[in-house]
């Protein structure tokens, strides 16, 4: 079921620009990367990251990562429930015969895939730019990887957040304020205290505590997706 | 009870303790095509809500097929087709991109597109954006939309809602055709009773959440009667010559109206008035129209709310007054 439910929501968002949106985040950052690069190669290459050049490009690619992957979230799940909401096509796609909790999934899984399909091109693009700007040393096909899957996991709180909320409010302008706020305030992640799940992707970037604040997010992530599916599958449909 | 496609039991939903739908026993048997007719507000598009599990009932049970919707929602909704108010649609999609969506969730072969783009008349227009699409065209996309699964019951909310006549005759003969071709059983809303009128096999109208009268349309049409109206010269005398022959009529705009009498009175009548002298310019029957007798049963019931009274019985009275013209 949830299968078919998914290919119906990759369905409809044909033509509605929220595959651009996966397309232009990661490359926009290797090309500001690039332009980075491009205009001070020999003070960032020789200097400041000498003998580190890959490790320098990820690390400074890495204070843009957790902005862009909250902006991600805010913008995708406010895109792919406007699908559902502009016409307010609640009513007849939970008049289907389907679970609400596994409409619910489905809506989930089609932004995570999108989210994933975003890191890999953050590494992909990341990688090339490191190619073509000749670096020196093995390539670190490991943190290429990881450089914007790691920090994705850890924003996963606001997705739970924003699922719940995108879902459920008619008024997207409501999710979209508490996502950019969120975007904001993250920029700030580093000197956030470590209570705070949005500075979580900020330490990851910075490669502290890796792995904890990953399974944090995760965790928090679970907690907030039960709740807001609870309520999805309860509440009344206008 | 077998054979009862929908079948309610004291069905209420309540919005900040007002009652939207107040203990409504819906009976909808097979076949038929039941029009759910009331003002604007008086819990048709809630009770249709209930019976798609949209929303859930404060209290009462609604059976489809003879099966619990609360435990058997899914089993049920399988074969149920629903067009909930305005038509839902996605307008960057085209009409077969818009039903592919639900029949990936339905998972009927692909054929069927084609079929239910067939039977609404889309099949021109299937490759356009819906973006672009007339409100008629949208709604017949959201018909196909529910036709779609090959479902055993149909529930349409104001199916012909901001249409032109056309689209609404349209519509109309679609809806008219499907118990007889395919066998379903459709449960209609609308606040218009001459719609109803012409669609329906029979009839259940709401007021204030309130089943007020549920039954077939001759049985609705019989409860209308109808009046005598004769027209002639100098009526007050006429209306003495009436009483000598035992009737009594009423006096309407210089018509005598007569309520409940047979032919052979009537005869016997025309022939005295005739012998009276007076000139006799039109002897006719008027059928109460159901829109009176619509008004009167609705405004009837709002009479025991003291409030709603005021408000509504002036407006009653303007479209009456319409109607009369």
């Amino acid at each position: 079921m949830i299968g078919k439910l998914l290919a119906a929501d990759l369905l409809k968002m044909r033509r509605t620009g929220i595959w651009w949106v996966v397309f232009i985040g990661p490359v926009g950052l290797a090309a500001m990367q690039a332009l980075n690069f491009g205009l001070r190669y020999d003070y960032l290459v020789y200097d400041a990251y000498a003998g580190d050049a890959w490790g320098g490009l990820i690390e400074s690619t890495g204070l843009f990562v957790p902005i862009a992957i909250y902006l991600a979230m805010t913008l995708l799940m406010s895109m792919i429930a406007n699908i559902e909401n502009r016409q307010n096509s609640w009513k007849q796609t939970l008049a289907l015969p389907v679970r609400r909790s596994q409409v619910f999934a489905s809506k989930f899984l089609s932004c995570l895939i999108q989210l994933l399909v975003a890191c890999a091109l953050l590494s992909g693009s990341t990688l090339i730019l490191g190619l073509a700007l000749k670096f020196d040393g093995p390539i670190p096909y490991l943190d290429l990887l990881t450089s914007g899957l790691y920090p994705m996991l850890a924003a996963l709180p606001l997705l739970g957040v924003m699922l719940w909320l995108t879902l459920t409010v008619r008024n997207q302008a409501i999710p979209i304020a508490l996502g950019i706020t969120a975007s904001l305030v993250s920029v700030f992640g580093a000197s956030l205290p470590h209570a705070l799940p949005l500075s979580w992707p900020g330490f990851v970037a910075h490669g502290q505590q890796t792995l904890t604040f990953v399974g944090l997010g995760i965790a928090v992530f679970i907690v907030l997706y039960l709740l807001g599916s609870l309520h999805f599958s309860r509440k009344d449909v206008a | 009870m077998t054979d009862m496609m929908i079948e309610t039991r004291n069905l209420t939903k309540k919005y900040k303790g007002t009652p939207a739908v107040d203990a409504l026993n819906l009976a909808i048997p097979r076949g038929e095509i039941y029009g759910f007719l009331g003002p604007n507000g008086a819990g048709k598009t809630t009770t249709i809500r209930m019976l798609l599990g949209l929303i859930k009932p404060d209290s009462g049970v609604v059976q489809i097929f003879g099966q619990d919707l609360k435990r058997e929602r899914i089993k049920i909704l399988r074969r149920v087709g629903s067009l909930v108010e305005y038509p839902s649609y996605y307008g960057h999609l085209n009409a077969v991109e818009n039903l592919e969506t639900i029949r990936r969730i339905l998972n009927v072969p692909k054929s069927r597109i084609d079929e239910v783009l067939h039977t609404v008349g889309l099949t021109k227009d299937a490759k356009r954006s819906v973006k672009g699409y007339s409100l008629g065209m949208k709604q017949r996309l959201g018909i196909a939309s529910a036709l779609l699964g090959s479902p055993e019951l149909l529930i349409l909310d104001e199916p012909t809602n901001g249409l032109d006549p056309s689209g609404i005759l349209e519509i109309r003969e679609l809806i008219k055709k499907m118990p007889q071709q395919q066998g379903i059983t459709v449960l209609v809303s609308s606040h218009l009773l001459s719609e109803v009128e012409q669609m329906a096999s029979s009839v259940g109208i709401v007021n204030q959440g309130k089943m007020i009268f549920q039954d077939s349309i001759p049985n609705l049409q019989r409860k209308a009667g109808s009046e005598i109206h004769i027209a002639l010269s100098e009526p007050d005398a006429a209306m003495i010559t009436a009483r000598e022959q035992g009737c009594f009529p009423r006096l309407d705009q210089g018509h005598l109206v007569f309520k409940g009498i047979d032919n052979g009175q009537i005869a016997r009548l025309v022939a005295a008035l005739v012998d009276a002298r007076h000139s006799i310019y039109r002897v006719e029957e008027r059928r109460k129209s159901l829109e009176d007798l619509f008004l009167t049963m609705t405004s009837g019931a709002s009479n025991a709310s003291s409030e709603r009274h005021e408000a509504s019985a002036p407006r009653a009275a303007g479209l009456r007054k319409e109607a009369a013209r």
